[in-house]
């Protein structure tokens, strides 16, 4: 107990968290406005070219591993179709030093809630956020629930920290899927750009 | 846990440390905090008197609520939060602490 109250206290300043369930917040209104150049300013601070008007914006409040905001259009077929894509400020996982390690912390708890059993389909660089980044395309299988998900995970970087835009298309298992989808995602993570500094950033470099 | 992990560069930067309190034991905890790669530590408090302390224990419940303590270098609370954490607004309160130790 002494050596437990010391680790707290001895610290200039201490922050403990207790473990327990998840909760979410209520969401804003309109955080976004379109250009006359056609793209989306997002909250005054992201930039980018919009899907197709079928797409429904997606947004989650900010919280623990919530995504930022996204899109989602429900796709023809039996349940599960539906395709949702998003940009992630704070992807699954820790490290910051390499795309690499963060795709594998990811990948440890990418969409964990289902029991899948994912194989890699491809794995290359590419060019994101005006830098290096990293594409991953997977597909996971739920053989009990008999569904199955195409996903492409891009890892960037803003400032010091990694960032990641992601897909995920569901369908029944023998369902297949339209990989225009993906090309509409591409579109968006590639026009993506970011028209201030981050919260990270200011909070320590200043405006 | 990820999220306090991704800010620990933040929280070195505004003289703030953080730990984890949970009602798992220690192996489970060691596995844990592994397995995301958590490097701060991780208190484990099977006999639930800190939860008690923070008043983080719901009755009759065998874990801890989440909530959220941040406590000053003289040892008094100063942030209490519940639910998952808000990092920013968590950052936002440790600089503003920072700022006013810096003045003492």
């Amino acid at each position: 107990m002494i050596r437990k109250g010391s680790m707290i206290l001895c610290a200039l300043l201490a922050v403990a968290w207790f473990s327990g369930c998840a909760t979410m917040g209520a969401s804003k209104e309109k955080p976004y406005r379109m250009t006359p150049q056609g793209m989306v300013v997002w909250e005054d601070e992201f930039e980018f070219k919009p899907p197709p008007p079928d797409w429904k914006v997606l947004r989650v409040e900010s919280g623990e591993n919530d995504i930022n905001f996204g899109f989602m259009r429900s796709d023809p077929g039996p349940f599960p179709s539906v395709t949702t894509f998003a940009y992630d400020e704070d992807p699954f996982g820790c490290t910051a030093a390499s795309l690499e390690g963060r795709e594998r912390e990811f990948f440890k708890r990418f969409l964990f809630n289902a029991v899948l059993q994912f194989q890699i389909l491809d794995r290359k660089k590419v060019q994101v956020l005006g830098g290096e980044g990293l594409q991953v395309d997977v597909e996971g299988k739920d053989p009990v629930k008999g569904e199955k998900v195409r996903a492409r995970v891009i890892f960037g970087k803003r400032g010091g920290r990694i960032v990641g835009f992601y897909i995920t298309q569901w369908r029944p298992m023998g369902g297949s899927y339209d990989l225009s989808a993906l090309e509409i995602f591409d579109r968006f993570w590639g026009s993506f750009r970011f028209l201030k500094k981050s919260f990270y950033q200011t909070l320590v470099e200043g405006p | 846990m990820e999220g306090h992990q991704r800010n620990l560069y933040l929280y070195d930067h505004f003289n703030a440390r953080v730990v984890g309190v949970s009602r798992d034991d220690v192996t489970t905890l060691k596995y844990w905090g592994n397995g995301l790669g958590i490097t701060f530590p991780l208190l484990s408090n099977i006999t639930s008197f800190l939860g008690a302390y923070f008043d983080a224990s719901p009755a009759g419940m065998p874990i801890f609520s989440r909530r959220t303590v941040v406590i000053d270098r003289t040892g008094i609370i100063r942030y209490v939060r519940d639910g998952s954490p808000d990092f920013k607004d968590i950052l936002l309160f440790l600089k503003k602490l920072n700022k006013e130790g810096g003045k003492q």
